[in-house]
């Protein structure tokens, strides 16, 4: 396991290549007890440590049960560790913050606003004026290809536009990170690919911070700079790949190229091994 | 082009009442009894008691007394139904004494409420806000304990304080829930209404009926009842336009959702 020495010692200003980003987020020996019906004592995390520089898409993958989640809504403060410290460019995350925007599988839409007034509520609340919120949202929503549905409301949309809307939410109050917990995982396979296609070249716009988590190997490889294998019960951290592939990706190029090939094969090895542990008394 | 179906399904509401006071002018005619006056008698009474100054003022009367009681018991019962459907606390303290006053008539109360505050207004409105409460404190509790928690902390990302969230979140999402409870709420104001005038002998329209019934004024008795039934079906009907309106945003435009990824 290869983990970054915690590097708070690097300027903010270090120009970011891998490695050497500064860090956006910081897990220092995180670890989450719940307590089950049965009154037993469930470890879903145990001591995870993860760096995650500035301007890094970085991915979680596991089977489900691992608390790869878990892991996502600590750093998103929605739930506290039993253990260890989570912290954002230095400061320990304490509670949910407009630095950290949530793009959840569920999509979360507020069904009584309409597109428009999904998107604007981030950008109201931090008091920009109606006017600025109303242009600022019309322009994401054309980003995420919803011109013309900025009046439906959310009932009225496919899982897909959903979604969209939901990312445009979330982009519209600027977060330094999005957090991302499996958004494509309730969508169709030919819907999952066409979002996966608009997250990367929005994302190439301006490169934030994403943490994601997924169990799709592919989807994994295919957006991350950075692959995190969890094992599962207790969650721990198998491995930490680094996805060596140029970007900006295109996806029929990626398909062919070995190198994404091997990544894929690779990891799934990996997650095999994982399950295999499982099965040990 | 409309089907004629769809002006037999349109009026059939129209055609049910007629058929109703069909019914009842033929079942008074053969029965032929001074206590059950006739269909067209009782309407024919209705004219002289909403032409009677005094009726009215009887008749606003009951309708103010309903109006606060049920206005005062959104303004607790919303709150708290919201409250204890996000918080288990709340919720257990409030539900075991819930569940006791629940099977409870409310008009069985009005005796001590009598005793205690007399036959006025305030013993009348309490009746009337104790029967709505209820229902409105069950469905906005289901409303709230609904909310998707994930709709809280997307709320919570932006920034929103746990109050906002409240009023700004839970409020609106509970709220096709939360009109349900009110419109059971509507027409059990109703009833409670002419329960306690009938109770409290005072004023009111309950109280018009009674006394109509004891100087065997029949037609008058019918007529109250028409009056306020009308009454009922008006309030209701009303009640759903503007329910209607406010939660749109349920009730999909399509039926089928658009597809597009």
């Amino acid at each position: 396991m290869k983990l970054l020495p915690l590097r708070s010692d690097i300027p903010a200003e270090s120009t970011p290549r891998r490695g050497l980003a500064p860090a956006m987020i910081e897990i220092d020996r995180v670890s989450q007890i719940f307590q089950t019906s049965g009154r037993q004592k469930h470890l879903a995390l145990s001591e995870i440590s993860l760096t995650i520089e500035d301007g890094a898409f970085v991915s979680i993958l596991g089977p489900s049960g691992c608390g790869k989640s878990t892991l996502l809504y600590i750093v998103g403060g929605f739930v506290s560790p039993t253990g260890g410290v989570a912290t954002m460019k230095g400061k320990p995350i304490t509670g949910p913050g407009p630095d950290r925007g949530p793009v959840f599988q569920e999509f979360a839409l507020f069904p009584w606003k309409s597109v428009l007034g999904n998107v604007m509520y981030g950008p109201r609340q931090q008091g920009v004026k109606p006017a600025q919120a109303e242009a600022q949202s019309r322009a994401l929503i054309e980003m995420v290809g919803l011109k013309g549905f900025e009046d439906f409301y959310p009932k009225e949309l496919s899982g897909g536009m959903k979604q969209r809307v939901a990312l445009a939410r979330t982009l519209a109050y600027h977060p330094a990170v999005l957090l991302m917990d499996e958004p494509f995982g309730a969508l169709d396979a030919h819907t999952r690919t066409r979002l996966q296609n608009d997250l990367l070249n929005i994302w190439e716009r301006d490169r934030k911070t994403v943490l994601f988590v997924t169990h799709s190997v592919e989807e994994a490889v295919f957006l991350s700079d950075k692959v995190v294998v969890m094992t599962r019960s207790p969650g721990r951290i198998k491995e930490i790949v680094d996805i060596d592939l140029p970007r900006p990706r295109r996806r029929a190029e990626l398909l062919l190229d070995p190198h994404y090939q091997k990544y894929v094969v690779d990891i799934e090895h990996m997650i095999d091994d994982t399950s295999e542990d499982e099965l040990r008394p | 082009m409309i089907s004629a179906r769809a002006i037999l399904s349109r009026s059939a509401s129209l055609l049910a009442c007629l058929g109703l006071l069909g019914i009842w002018q033929i079942g008074a005619l053969i029965l032929n009894t001074e206590s059950f006056p006739t269909a067209l008698e009782a309407l024919r009474a209705i004219p002289s008691i909403l032409g009677d100054k005094e009726a009215l003022i009887n008749i606003l009367a009951s309708l103010r007394r309903m109006a606060v009681g049920f206005a005062l018991a959104l303004v607790v019962s919303i709150p708290l139904g919201l409250m204890m459907g996000r918080s288990r606390a709340i919720a257990s303290f409030f539900n075991p004494l819930l569940m006791i006053i629940y099977p409870v008539p409310k008009a069985a109360l009005m005796p001590i409420i009598m005793l205690w505050l007399g036959v006025g207004d305030i013993a009348k409105t309490l009746v009337i806000f104790l029967g709505v409460s209820l229902p409105v404190i069950y469905h906005s509790f289901q409303g709230a304990r609904a909310v998707e928690e994930k709709m809280l902390w997307s709320g919570a990302a932006m920034g929103l304080s746990a109050l906002q969230r409240m009023i700004r979140i839970v409020l609106p999402a509970a709220l096709p829930e939360i009109l349900t409870g009110c419109r059971t709420g509507l027409v059990l104001a109703l009833i409670t209404m002419i329960t306690s005038e009938m109770i409290a002998r005072q004023s009111g329209a309950g109280n018009i009926l009674f006394n109509a019934l004891d100087m065997g004024q029949y037609d008058t008795v019918f007529a109250m009842i028409i009056i306020v039934g009308a009454m009922g079906i008006g309030l209701d009907a009303a009640f759903e336009n503007l329910r209607g309106r406010l939660v749109r945003w349920s009730e999909p435009r399509f039926d089928i959702p658009l597809s597009f990824s």
